[in-house]
C-alpha cells in the first residue's frame, strides 16, 4: 500500500551540532558591554525590556550606555561558509534585531507579533539588498517576506533554524554562485526555502562578498536575548565511491541473496544507478565499489529502493529490508580512514512500483552526498495542498488528528478570521493545540481515500495538555470516562461545547472566543446547575515543565510556549509530577475565564 | 516483426445472427425510457455525496464527504434548470448518511450519530448533538453509514470493517454490524457479518436489505436480507458476538474457510444468512451501494414494488425483483440504467417519483469520470420490453414480460442461453465462478396474454445463481429485450405442479443460421470497432478504457507490460491484483469470457504498444 505523507512543518533532520557555550562570552569577538551572560528572563508581553536574573545559559543584550551603536553588534568568533544554524531567542515588545550570516546576509528578527501583512523586515524575513545607483526610492531590492507570520508573543522563547549555503568563488576570486538560504524555519514553520540572494544586506560587516565570515547578531536596535545556540558547518571531507562495478542477474529473487546464480551482464558505472538494466522486475543487481573514507568517523548511510536490498560495508550488513522507494532507511557506522569494500544488492521481484535506487552518505561536519545518479531515484508523488480557510467567518472542521504522537478521533478544529485557530478533543473537553496563521491542512483527509484521516494546523502551533480543565479541589485531572459529551451549539459563529460532569453534578459549558486584542483565545468555563460540589471546582489552566509567574494573573508556561492570563483569584502552582508543574485557579461563582496568549 | 501481430494473423471474426426476422426495428436504448437529468453544482463546491434526504417542502438535502450539508433549492428544475445551494451545516467528519425527520437532520459521521438542529430558524444549523458516539480506531476504512429510520422512529446504522489487508472489526466495537439506536442513545446490535455495508433500506414489509461489496469472504456483490441474529458472512466483526447483548454467539473458528460455496457453510453455521440476490461481479456492478424499493406507485418506473440497486464503480442503477418462497427472499437482478456521471453512493426518491442519485468516486474510481455529481433519474412513462418478474417454479421458472412476446421466438431454444453457477466462500478477496452448468430447456408454455412464459429446465439447483441470457426473445413488434441478461438466485425451490411436457410445450430446436465472415484480408488486424464490441459485450469497458485510467488500468498501460496473449488470458481468468497496486479495486476473475474472445482482445491490447516499447527501451 502506498502511503501519503505530507509534512508542511519540517524541522530539518536532526543534526549533530556544535553548541556555543553560554557560560561566558569567550565565543564572541570583543562584545560590547551591553552583552552579558544571565540565568533567566521574564517579561510581560507588553514589556519593552526584560526582568533579568543572574546565572548562566542566556545571552542578553541590554542598553547600558545611553544609546545603541553599531559597535553593539555581536560578532561570533566562528568564521563560517555553509552553515546550519539554530538558536532560541526572546524579544521584548517592539524589539528589532537580526542574524547576519557571514556578517553579510541578514535574516530579520523583529517583534512582528500579531501583524497581518508581512514584509522583508518582519521576523524571519530575508532583509533586502541596497544599491544607491538604482535611483531614489528604488535602492532596496531582493527582500523576501516570510511565508507567514510565525512570530510568538514578546517575552516567550522562540526558535529559529537557518540552513545557509555560502557563495562560491573561482580561483581568481570571481563569484560563480550566489549565497542561498536553503531553509529558514521559525517556531517550527518553514517560512523561506531556497531563496538565492545576489548580494549582501545593506548593514553588512564587509564591503564585499567572500567565502567566509562570522555570524553577527544585530545589537544596535534594542534588547534581545538568545540561548541554545547550535550549528553545523561543512568543511570536513567525506566519503566517496570509486571503481563501481555491477553484476546483473535475472530471475525471481525474493531476498537480496545471489546464491548460485550467474550474472547475465557485468559492467562499470560512474555512479550507482538501476538504469543500466531494462527489466521492470525479477532481477538482482549486485553493485561493488571502493568506499574511500578520508578520516575515521561515524558515517550515516541512507538508502532508498523499491523491493528488497542490503548494503554491506566490508561485508558487514547495514541497511536492509523490503521498502517502498520513499522510505528513508538510515544506519550509522564507525569507519576507519582508507579504502573499504562497498556492496549493495538490490532485488525487485514484483512488477508494480517505480524502479528506484538511492544511497546518501552523511558525515557530521560534511554535506550529505549522493552515491547514486540523480535519475536513479524518482521523485515522490506530487500531491497538492488541500486547505480549509477561515477567511470571513469562523470555520470548524472535524477530523482525526495527532496530538503528542497519539491519534485522537473526536477532534474539531476551529479557525477564526482573526487568524487564531485551535483543535479541541470533543471526547475529552480539552484544547489540544492552538495556532496562528492559516487554518487547516486537510490533505491527509481529503486526498484519495484519505487513509490517515488526519488534519493539521497550517500555522505556528502551541501544544496544550489535552485534558479537561476542571477538577475538584485536591483531586487529579480526570479523563473522558468522567465526562459526558453533549454536543456543541454555534453561538456568534463559534462552537460552545457542552458536557455533563457527573463527579461534580454539574453541566459545563466551554466557550472559546478571540480575546479583545485578537492575540489569543479567551476561554470561559461556565458551571450550570446547582451542586454542593460547585464551591470545590478548580480550573487547571496549565501543565508545563517550566512555569514562570510574571505578575499576579499572568504566568508564562515557557516549557509549553504560551502565557495564561486571568483576573482576581491567585493561582496555586503545584508540582504534579517530576518536572511537571500545574497551575490551578479556584473557580469562584459559576464561571471562570482565562486567556491563552502566545 | 512484432510478435503481437503474429499471434493474430489467423484469427477469424465470427458474426452470429439469428435471422428470425427480416426487417430489424432500430434497437431501443435505456435513454429512450429513462432520462438522466443533471443538477448543476457550483464550481467551487466539492459535492462528494455521502447522503441524500428529500425534504417534504420540495428541497433536497445533500451531505458530503467533506463534512457539509447543503440544501438544494429547485432540485426538480421545474421552471428553470438552475439549482441553488445553501449551506446548512459544515465541519462534520465524512457524512455518509443523512436523514430528515420532523424538521431535524440526523447524520452519521465517522465516530458519531449526530442530530443537527436549526434552533433559531435562520436556515443554518446551530446545534450539533451526539446521539451515539461510536468506537473508532482511526483506520480509514471504518466507515459509518446511516441512519435509516424504522417505523418506530429508531435509527439503523451500519458499521464498516477496518481494512488492514483484510476486513477487520476487532479494533472497535460493533464494526461489521447493523445496529439499532434509539433516540435516547441506547444501542441494540442486530446483525453481523457485514463487510462494507454502504447502502441499506427497509422495504414495505419492514424487512431490512443491504448491499455488500465483493471482498474477503464475499465472492461477489450481493443483497442480503438482515433479520435480528443474522450473520451475513464476513466474520471480521465476530469478536463482538461475545458481548452480552449480542443476539447470537459465533466465533471465527466456527466458520468454514475451505472455498466451498456459502450455502455449504450455512448448513453448519445456523446464523449464516445467504444473500437474497447475488450480483455477479463485474457484470452486475463491482461495488453495490444503495438499495431502494420503488414506493412511488408507478411514478418512478414501470416496476412498482421492485428494488433499485446502485453501483459505485460502474456508475449505474440496476433493478432487483424479490419474491418470497418458504419465507425466504430470492429473486433476480438486471441492468436498468447506466451512464451516470460519477460513482453512485446514494439513491433517494424525490417528491415527484423521480430518483435523486448522489455520487462520489474519490479513492475508488468509477466508470463515470466526474469526481462527484448529483443527478436525477426520470422515467418518461413509456414501458420498454423487459423481463418484469421471474418466479421460481418446482421445475424451472416463470418469466413475466412487460409486453406480449413473439411466440415463435419464445419457443425457439436458440433464443436462450441458460446456465447456473456459484461463488467460493473463503477469506480470500472475491472468487471465480465455480460449478458452472449449462441448462437445457425441457418445455415451454406461453400464457394466453403472451406475457408470461413458463420454462421447465433440466437441473435447476437450489442456492445457485441462474443466468438468463434471452438473446432471441422478441415482442410482437419484433423488438428484442432492452436488457436480455438476468441473474436469479434460487434460494428455495417451491412446491407445486410441474409443467406438463407435451406437444404444446415442446421447444423448437430451430437451426440457427450462422454466418461466418472473414473480416478484411487475412493479414489484417482485428479492427478497433470489433474489439470495442467485444469489450462492451463482456463488460470490460465498465472498468477499462483504451487510453484512460478508470477503475482499472487503460489498455495502453496494460500493453506497456508486454504480456503475451497467453499471459493476458491467464490474467483475465485469474487476475493478480498485486500487479496493479495503484488501483483501489481488484479485478474479478472473468473466466466466463470465451478464450477466443480474450485472445482477440489480448492481440489488440498488445498492438497498442508498438511504438512505445522502443521508446521505453531507450533509458
Amino acid at each position: 500500500m502506498k502511503k501519503l505523507l505530507l509534512f508542511l512543518f519540517v524541522p530539518l533532520a536532526s543534526f549533530a551540532q556544535q553548541t556555543i557555550p553560554l557560560t561566558d562570552l569567550q565565543a564572541f569577538d570583543q562584545p560590547s558591554s551591553n552583552w552579558t551572560i544571565e540565568g533567566a528572563l521574564k517579561a510581560k508581553y507588553t514589556d519593552t525590556s526584560f526582568q533579568v536574573s543572574s546565572g548562566k545559559g542566556v545571552l542578553v543584550n541590554t542598553l547600558r550606555h545611553g544609546k545603541y551603536k553599531r559597535t553593539d553588534d555581536l560578532h561570533f568568533k566562528l568564521n563560517h561558509g555553509d552553515i546550519h544554524f539554530m538558536m532560541d531567542f526572546m524579544l521584548p515588545k517592539g524589539a528589532n534585531s537580526g542574524i547576519y550570516l557571514q556578517g553579510r546576509y541578514e535574516v530579520q528578527l523583529f517583534d512582528s507579533w500579531g501583524k497581518k501583512t508581512l514584509k522583508f523586515g518582519d521576523c524571519g524575513g530575508i532583509y533586502e539588498r541596497w544599491d544607491d545607483a538604482r535611483g531614489k526610492g528604488k535602492e532596496g531590492y531582493e527582500g523576501y517576506a516570510p511565508r507567514q507570520n510565525a512570530c510568538k508573543a514578546p517575552g516567550l522563547w522562540q526558535s529559529i533554524e537557518i540552513d545557509f549555503e555560502a557563495p562560491r568563488f573561482d580561483a581568481s576570486g570571481k563569484k560563480i554562485k550566489n549565497a542561498l538560504f536553503k531553509k529558514v524555519i521559525l517556531n517550527g514553520i518553514l517560512i523561506q526555502e531556497n531563496i538565492e540572494v545576489s548580494g549582501m544586506t545593506r548593514g553588512a560587516l564587509f564591503d564585499k562578498e567572500g567565502p567566509l565570515g562570522p555570524i553577527t547578531i544585530q545589537g544596535d536596535h534594542g534588547p534581545v536575548a538568545f540561548k541554545n545556540i547550535r550549528f553545523e558547518t561543512y568543511d570536513k571531507p567525506t566519503a566517496s565511491l570509486s571503481n563501481i562495478t555491477y553484476n546483473y542477474y535475472e530471475g525471481k529473487f525474493a531476498e537480496p541473496v545471489i546464491g548460485a546464480a550467474a550474472p547475465v551482464v557485468k559492467g562499470k558505472l560512474a555512479a550507482l544507478t538501476h538504469k543500466v538494466i531494462k527489466a521492470r522486475n525479477d532481477y538482482l543487481i549486485d553493485y561493488v565499489a571502493d568506499l574511500n573514507v578520508p578520516e575515521a568517523d561515524e558515517y550515516e548511510f541512507q538508502t532508498h529502493w523499491t523491493g528488497s536490498g542490503v548494503l554491506k560495508i566490508d561485508g558487514k550488513e547495514l541497511n536492509s529490508g523490503a521498502h517502498w522507494y520513499t522510505d528513508k532507511v538510515t544506519m550509522k557506522t564507525q569507519l576507519s580512514a582508507g579504502k573499504h569494500r562497498f556492496e549493495l544488492i538490490h532485488v525487485k521481484d514484483f512488477p508494480w512500483g517505480p524502479k528506484a535506487l538511492g544511497v546518501f552518505v552523511k558525515r557530521v561536519g560534511a554535506h550529505e552526498i549522493a552515491f547514486h545518479d540523480r535519475t536513479s531515484l524518482p521523485d515522490p508523488e506530487a500531491v497538492g495542498l488541500i486547505e480549509v480557510k477561515a477567511l470571513s467567518e469562523p470555520v470548524y472542521q472535524r477530523s482525526f488528528t495527532f496530538h503528542g504522537g497519539k491519534k485522537k478521533m473526536y477532534v474539531i478544529h476551529v479557525g477564526d478570521p482573526t487568524g487564531l485557530s485551535y483543535s479541541y478533543d470533543l471526547k475529552q473537553g480539552a484544547v489540544l493545540q492552538t495556532w496562528k496563521g492559516s487554518f487547516l491542512n486537510a490533505t491527509q483527509m481529503w486526498q484519495d481515500r484519505g487513509e490517515p484521516q488526519t488534519a493539521e494546523p497550517l500555522g505556528q502551533t502551541v501544544l496544550m495538555d489535552g485534558k479537561f480543565p476542571l477538577v475538584l479541589s485536591s483531586q487529579m485531572q480526570g479523563d473522558s470516562a468522567q465526562l459526558v459529551y453533549k454536543g456543541y451549539k454555534i453561538m456568534h459563529g463559534r462552537p460552545v461545547f457542552y458536557y455533563e460532569w457527573p463527579a461534580a453534578k454539574l453541566v459545563v459549558e466551554d466557550h472559546l472566543n478571540p480575546n479583545k486584542l485578537g492575540n489569543g483565545w479567551e476561554r470561559t468555563l461556565k458551571l450550570v446547575g446547582t451542586s454542593p460540589m460547585a464551591s470545590m471546582v478548580e480550573a487547571v489552566i496549565g501543565n508545563s515543565p517550566d512555569v514562570t509567574e510574571i505578575s499576579p494573573g499572568l504566568i508564562a508556561l515557557q516549557g509549553s510556549g504560551y502565557y495564561v492570563q486571568w483576573e482576581k483569584t491567585p493561582a496555586l502552582i503545584l508540582q504534579s509530577g517530576p518536572g511537571k508543574m500545574q497551575v490551578r485557579v479556584p473557580v469562584q461563582g459559576n464561571s471562570f475565564t482565562y486567556q491563552l496568549i502566545w | 516483426m512484432n510478435k503481437a501481430i503474429k499471434l493474430q494473423l489467423s484469427i477469424l471474426f465470427l458474426i452470429v445472427s439469428l435471422g428470425a426476422f427480416g426487417q430489424k426495428p432500430s434497437k431501443k436504448t435505456e435513454q429512450d425510457f429513462y432520462e438522466i437529468k443533471t443538477l448543476p453544482i457550483p464550481q467551487d463546491l466539492y459535492l462528494e455525496v455521502g447522503g441524500l434526504a428529500t425534504m417534504p417542502d420540495g428541497r433536497l438535502a445533500v451531505s458530503t464527504r467533506r463534512g457539509e450539508i447543503w440544501i438544494v433549492e429547485n432540485p426538480y428544475q421545474k421552471n428553470s434548470h438552475q439549482t441553488y445551494y445553501r449551506r446548512f451545516a459544515s465541519g462534520l467528519h465524512e457524512i455518509l448518511g443523512l436523514a430528515y425527520k420532523d424538521g431535524v437532520f440526523y447524520c452519521s459521521q465517522r465516530g458519531e450519530l449526530t442530530k443537527i438542529t436549526d434552533t433559531d430558524r435562520d436556515g443554518v444549523a446551530d446545534l450539533y448533538e451526539p446521539i451515539y458516539q461510536f468506537e473508532i480506531s482511526g483506520n480509514y476504512h471504518e466507515y459509518t453509514y446511516g441512519p435509516v429510520f424504522d417505523k418506530n422512529g429508531d435509527m439503523l446504522v451500519t458499521l464498516n470493517l477496518a481494512w488492514i489487508g483484510f476486513g477487520e472489526g476487532k479494533f472497535s466495537k460493533w464494526r461489521g454490524w447493523l445496529v439499532k439506536i434509539k433516540p435516547d442513545g441506547t444501542l441494540e446490535p442486530l446483525s453481523a457479518g457485514l463487510r462494507s455495508p454502504a447502502g441499506y433500506s427497509i422495504n414495505d414489509e419492514g424487512d431490512i436489505f443491504y448491499g455488500e461489496n465483493q471482498g474477503d469472504w464475499v465472492g461477489s456483490g450481493r443483497v442480503t436480507h438482515l433479520a435480528k441474529g443474522d450473520f451475513a458472512g464476513n466474520p471480521g466483526g465476530l469478536k463482538w458476538a461475545k458481548e452480552p447483548n449480542s443476539p447470537f454467539k459465533l466465533t471465527l473458528e466456527e466458520i468454514p474457510d475451505n472455498s466451498a460455496p456459502m450455502f455449504e457453510a450455512a448448513k453448519k453455521v445456523k446464523n449464516l444468512k445467504l444473500p437474497a440476490v447475488w450480483f455477479p461481479h463485474a457484470i452486475m456492478g463491482i461495488s453495490t451501494s444503495d438499495i431502494v424499493q420503488d414506493s412511488t406507485k408507478g411514478r418512478f418506473s414501470p416496476f412498482p414494488g421492485q428494488y433499485f440497486v446502485a453501483d459505485q464503480g460502474q456508475s449505474k442503477v440496476m433493478r432487483m425483483y424479490l419474491e418470497k418462497v418458504n419465507g425466504v427472499y430470492q429473486g433476480f437482478c438486471i441492468n436498468y440504467r447506466e451512464g451516470f456521471q460519477s460513482g453512485i453512493l446514494r439513491e433517494r426518491f424525490g417528491l415527484d417519483g423521480s430518483m435523486f442519485v448522489g455520487m462520489t468516486s474519490r479513492g475508488w474510481g468509477s466508470t463515470g469520470k466526474a469526481d462527484f455529481g448529483l443527478q436525477r433519474l426520470v422515467w418518461n412513462g413509456l414501458t420498454p420490453f423487459e423481463i418484469n418478474e421471474i418466479h421460481a417454479k418446482p421445475d424451472g421458472f416463470e418469466l413475466n414480460f412487460t409486453q406480449p412476446v413473439d411466440v415463435k421466438s419464445v419457443k425457439n431454444a436458440a433464443s436462450y442461453a441458460l446456465r447456473s453457477y456459484i461463488y467460493e466462500y473463503h477469506h480470500q478477496y472475491g472468487s471465480p465462478i465455480i460449478d458452472v452448468k449449462d441448462l437445457k430447456i425441457k418445455g415451454i408454455s406461453v400464457s394466453a396474454d403472451k406475457k408470461t412464459v413458463r420454462i421447465s429446465l433440466d437441473g435447476i439447483r437450489q442456492y445457485f445463481i441462474h443466468e438468463f441470457v434471452l438473446k432471441g426473445i422478441l415482442n410482437e413488434e419484433g423488438e428484442p429485450l432492452l436488457h436480455e441478461t438476468a441473474y436469479f438466485t434460487l434460494n428455495q425451490i417451491p412446491a407445486g405442479d410441474k409443467l406438463v411436457l407435451n406437444e404444446s410445450t415442446k421447444i423448437v430446436e430451430a437451426k440457427v443460421e450462422v454466418e461466418v465472415k472473414e473480416v478484411g484480408g487475412k493479414k489484417e488486424l482485428i479492427s478497433e470497432t470489433q474489439v470495442m464490441a467485444l469489450l462492451k459485450k463482456h463488460t470490460c469497458l465498465a472498468c477499462h478504457a483504451k487510453d484512460k485510467k478508470l477503475i482499472g488500468p487503460s489498455y495502453e498501460d496494460i500493453a506497456k507490460r508486454g504480456y503475451t496473449s497467453k499471459q493476458i488470458l491467464d490474467l483475465v481468468y485469474k487476475p493478480n491484483p498485486q500487479n496493479w497496486p495503484d488501483y483501489a479495486t481488484e479485478m474479478a476473475p472473468m473466466s466466463h469470457i470465451p478464450a477466443k474472445d480474450v485472445l482477440k482482445i489480448a492481440g489488440w491490447i498488445n498492438s497498442l504498444d508498438k511504438s512505445k516499447e522502443k521508446l521505453l527501451n531507450r533509458d
